[in-house]
């Protein structure tokens, strides 16, 4: 009994030391942030059956924060080593396939509460006699903290400086006239490897009138069949798109050559529902690297 | 022995309430209509930032703060496991004071910004490990990457700033803007 008595102590101070470590953690944590935003879904559908749209705008910090929502134009592009990226633009957009001009948001500028919810409409309002096939844009959703206070210098000689951090989170929206499908043809591949990385670079075309959506995916194995590397990733071919894969790997522990599986298909999207999918051809190839 | 069980209930409640607080946002991504016992998950796409904080600064003397400072700017990404996020980082050149009458020279260099794509620093910049991600990264061209199994991508800034010699004395203010988009929708 003497002996628990005297571990009781230990396990409360152990036990407050662990508590106190975790607030001071929570403390840190809650103090950093100066600005958040929780966007929902990651992409919008509409179509010229259903004309309106919404998505979730969320706070997820302690303070509130001021949301704009605008409209630009960004569709993902490779470079000449299959790197991706989303440029967005939000004027002298003449692209054929932009819905820029004829999207609106409601409201388009906001203050959410701390840890608040805000649902943003959306509306299309598409020009008569509109071609069939899919028109885009992105949603771009501008947050930043919401009471904004004027620093103020800590002494008479003194310099400070407080830098807003600003979040942009660009959506996409996908309005479908008529018909769609999404044809998709890979017109090269390239693999190489250093001492540290196998890479992949898949060139597609999308022949569809509907963005690919899918998942591309590679299963590497050696001249053994053991299986060296694994990548995959969620793929969305507009029109003409190099992806790179790229996957570690210790040279010298596996035999060569490599077989390289490529696999990309539209099952396996788990953040769009499959009302909203459109469904293209699946594609196989295997290709060998030295 | 009553005491202690008390306590440490009370302790218990406590971490159970910051639990709850910390994790609220998290479930909130789920739109749920419990009337109708229908439930539609939605995918999202959550951003978070913390300033970069650079204290008090001196006239003529320039300060840094490094991306593996405590100080560093931080911007948390959560989002769908697997997809890939294209990110775009504009900065500013110069801070200015309450009214435009001076403007202090802010610079980031081509590695002045660290990239957690592991998502285990915690949105801690002290706590980041080159094994994780990107190390001493150029935030004028962040790499594109994926969301790995932990769904989150952490980005640790760092800067500096050049105060004159005869830097009018006062609070200066600048922007970052982090843009941030799927490129697999």
């Amino acid at each position: 009994m003497k002996r628990s008595e005297s571990l009781i102590p230990g396990n409360q101070a152990g036990f407050g030391r662990r508590f106190f470590c975790l607030l001071v953690v929570f403390i840190l944590i809650s103090t950093k942030l100066s600005a958040g935003v929780l966007v929902a879904p990651t992409v919008v559908f509409m179509s010229d059956k259903n004309r309106t749209g919404r998505i979730n705008v969320q706070n997820p910090t302690d303070k509130p924060i001021e949301v704009t929502i605008s409209f630009g134009f960004g569709l993902p592009e490779s470079d000449s080593l299959g790197n991706v990226k989303v440029v967005i633009e939000d004027s002298n957009v003449v692209d054929p396939r932009s819905a820029l001009d004829w999207v609106r948001a409601f409201p388009r500028k906001v203050l959410v509460p701390p840890n608040g919810e805000q649902v943003v409409r959306l509306v299309a309002r598409p020009p008569q006699n509109l071609p069939e096939g899919e028109y885009w844009a992105r949603i771009i959703v501008r947050s930043q903290q919401g009471q904004t206070t004027i620093p103020t210098a800590g002494e008479s000689d003194g310099i400070t400086t407080t830098l807003n951090m600003i979040i942009k989170t660009a959506i996409m929206l996908k309005f479908r006239n008529g018909q769609m499908n999404a044809e998709l043809e890979v017109t090269n591949i390239q693999t190489s490897r250093d001492d540290k990385k196998l890479r992949v670079i898949v060139d597609m075309a999308n022949h569809g009138n509907a963005s690919y959506l899918g998942r591309i995916s590679c299963r590497v194995l050696d001249a053994d069949k053991k299986q060296v590397a694994l990548a995959g990733t969620d793929l969305a071919v507009y029109r003409n798109l190099k992806r790179k894969l790229e996957m570690p790997y210790v040279p010298g522990e596996h035999l060569m050559p490599f077989e390289v599986e490529i696999k990309i298909t539209s099952e396996g999207r788990t953040d769009i529902a499959r009302e909203f999918m459109v469904f293209g051809n699946e594609i196989n190839r295997v290709v060998y690297l030295d | 022995m009553y005491k202690f069980c008390k306590s440490t209930q009370g302790l218990t409640v406590l971490i159970a309430a910051l639990v709850i607080m910390v994790c609220a946002p998290m479930a909130q991504a789920q739109d749920i209509a419990n009337g109708s016992a229908t439930a539609t998950v939605l995918a999202a796409l959550t951003v978070t930032a913390g300033t970069l904080v650079f204290g008090s600064v001196y006239q003529g003397v320039s300060k840094a703060i490094t991306n593996d400072n405590a100080a560093a700017g931080v911007f948390s990404i959560t989002g769908a496991s697997g997809a890939g996020v294209s990110m775009y980082m504009q900065l500013p050149d110069y801070v200015s004071i309450t009214g435009d009458s001076d403007r202090m020279v802010i610079s980031f260099s081509a590695t002045d910004c660290n990239i957690d794509t592991a998502g285990v620093s915690s949105g801690d910049p002290t706590a980041f490990l080159a094994a994780n991600g990107y190390a001493d990264d150029n935030p004028h061209n962040l790499p594109t990457t994926n969301f790995d199994a932990a769904s989150s991508i952490e980005i640790f800034l760092g800067g500096t700033v050049l105060p004159t010699i005869d830097q009018t004395a006062g609070a200066y203010t600048g922007d970052i803007i982090l843009t941030v988009a799927y490129d697999g929708t």
